[in-house]
């Protein structure tokens, strides 16, 4: 069952096109491994959704370890990606009460790399805790601050064009409300993530 | 701390809005992924996997359960089975060396008493960390011990069962065989003794030979006695015989010799797991090294062997009193890292 792809990328360069974020690695490694997490999923109860949330999650603990340079592969990425998919898939069963899976495929089994896909993946909970948590932070921020920071740190808007957008008098009055804003959400977070 | 809150909160803003942007990317992909393939894939894999066994599976399920156990119980009989055998027959790491490792040497009134020179006072306020046997092969200062007692060495000193302390050169050694051949003339202090009283007997002994050996497990000399109770040694090694002898850490290295008084072995090591089950390293192979020590590592001193044994009539008490002599406590001294 070894369909034609062409180019054929190797694990390397597959990882080498997410760090870089291109579509194109994505949609290699959607089209690649997508069909083997949705086929575990289908057969443990889950549908297609489900398959597709797990996937994507799996690919979030992928990129941002390859983003922050902590990426050492142990394993070939498809046993990885299996694993972590196996391991994110299982939890949601747990909170549905069900603790048995049928693998299609061979979780990473070496001691090792196990525990190496536990450490990633409990990163990963208390990094989507902090995001979760700083989405909210944001929601309860308020308007104009929430779409102020957005577009400064998650849109990438220049202080320039943030200027006019909003009206300010000029780049350095925005950055002033800038950093005000900034100190709020710093409060608004931290009372909650230390708590 | 301040500053580093602030620092913080940019961070986690920053990736936070990294993961929210891959998470759009992501589900732009998956928007534009070809479903249709992928669920064949996906259903091809279970094909490759399942696929035609499936209806098999639910027609001989019950069956097959039983068959499973069944199989199950079988081999986890058969391991366990395995298992115990392989613990009572168990050889892993039941050889162990003798050389002696020695946190503090008390040192005996012996050695103060005889200690003229003030020679063996350096050892005892600098105590060695390894310690074996070892005896002269001929009298004028070439000595053999194992091996491992001399490995890694920063230095080594012999030292005679009435106290007086040579240092030693390495002149070569064979590991394969533990063996290791030093010179006691590089010392001045040493002088040539009579001719050894004992002879060395390469050929093979036989089994039951009643065999005695002399050592040094504590700063005193011990003897010991048993008899030659296999031809090979651990784990049916041919270089070595197995002998029933009570050897204890520090006796490694120490000459085995037969009622005559010839040297039939070297003691090197013992199986943990069993009393007096010793192994000696046999004299052939101490001559098949000897010939294999390099000409100038002899500095023109040629090392002969006594051939002709002087022990051989004597009761053994007499023998052992002429042998003590020869034989001599190695002390050696090992960079600490």
């Amino acid at each position: 069952m070894k369909e034609s792809r062409s180019p054929i990328l190797t694990d390397e360069e597959l990882l080498m096109g997410l760090a870089e974020g291109t579509d194109d690695a994505l949609t290699h490694l959607y089209r690649r491994y997508f069909p083997m997490v949705l086929h575990f999923v289908t057969t443990n109860s889950g549908n297609e959704d489900d398959a597709k949330d797990i996937y994507q999650e799996a690919l979030i603990v992928l990129y941002e370890k390859v983003r922050n340079g902590s990426l050492e592969l142990h394993c070939q990425l498809k046993t990885y990606l299996y694993s972590v998919g196996r391991r994110l898939w299982l939890k949601q069963l747990a909170q549905r009460s069900r603790f048995m899976v049928r693998d299609v495929e061979t979780p990473a089994s070496d001691e090792f790399v196990a525990g190496q896909i536990d450490e990633d993946l409990s990163v990963h909970e208390e990094r989507d805790r902090q995001f979760d948590l700083m989405a909210d932070s944001l929601t309860r921020l308020g308007e104009p601050c929430r779409t102020l920071l957005d577009d400064f740190y998650i849109q990438h808007l220049s202080m320039q064009e943030i200027t006019e957008k909003f009206g300010y008098t000029n780049t350095d009055n925005a950055k002033t409300q800038k950093y005000k804003c900034l100190m709020r959400l710093k409060r608004l977070f931290f009372t909650e993530y230390k708590a | 701390m301040e500053t580093n809150e602030e620092k913080d909160i940019e961070n986690i803003l920053l990736a936070y809005g990294e993961r929210v942007r891959f998470k759009q990317q992501l589900q732009a992909i998956q928007a534009g992924a070809d479903m249709n393939a992928m669920r064949q894939d996906a259903k091809s894999y279970r094909s490759e996997s399942t696929g035609a066994v499936r209806s098999l599976w639910q027609m001989y399920r019950t069956t097959l359960a039983v068959a499973a156990s069944a199989a199950i119980i079988t081999t986890f009989g058969s391991i366990f089975l395995y298992q115990t055998y392989q613990q009572s027959h168990k050889q892993e790491q039941q050889y162990s060396l003798l050389s002696k490792e020695i946190q503090a040497v008390k040192s005996s009134q012996r050695q103060l008493l005889n200690d003229y020179n003030g020679r063996g006072r350096g050892l005892s306020t600098n105590p060695a960390q390894v310690a074996g046997t070892g005896f002269l092969l001929t009298g004028d200062g070439y000595f053999v011990t194992n091996n491992h007692i001399v490995r890694d060495a920063d230095s080594v000193y012999v030292q005679s069962t009435k106290g007086e302390v040579y240092k030693a050169r390495v002149v070569y050694t064979d590991q394969s065989h533990d063996l290791a051949f030093l010179q006691l003339c590089d010392d001045n202090a040493f002088r040539t003794m009579p001719t050894v009283p004992y002879s060395f007997d390469a050929r093979p002994s036989d089994l039951g030979e009643r065999v005695y050996t002399l050592g040094y497990p504590r700063e005193e000399i011990v003897y010991g006695e048993g008899y030659l109770s296999s031809g090979t040694g651990y784990r049916g090694d041919s270089t070595a015989y197995q002998v029933a002898i009570g050897v204890n850490p520090g006796n490694s290295g120490g000459p085995l010799l037969d009622e005559k008084g010839n040297v039939i072995g070297i003691i090197s090591g013992k199986q943990t797991t069993s009393e007096g089950v010793s192994f000696a390293v046999k004299t052939n192979y101490l001559l098949e090294a000897l010939n294999n020590i390099p000409v100038d590592s002899l500095k023109g001193q040629p090392l002969k062997l006594n051939r002709r044994n002087t022990l051989a009539n004597l009761s053994r008490k007499q023998q052992i009193k002429r042998m003590q002599d020869y034989v001599y406590q190695v002390k050696v001294f090992k960079h600490k890292d």
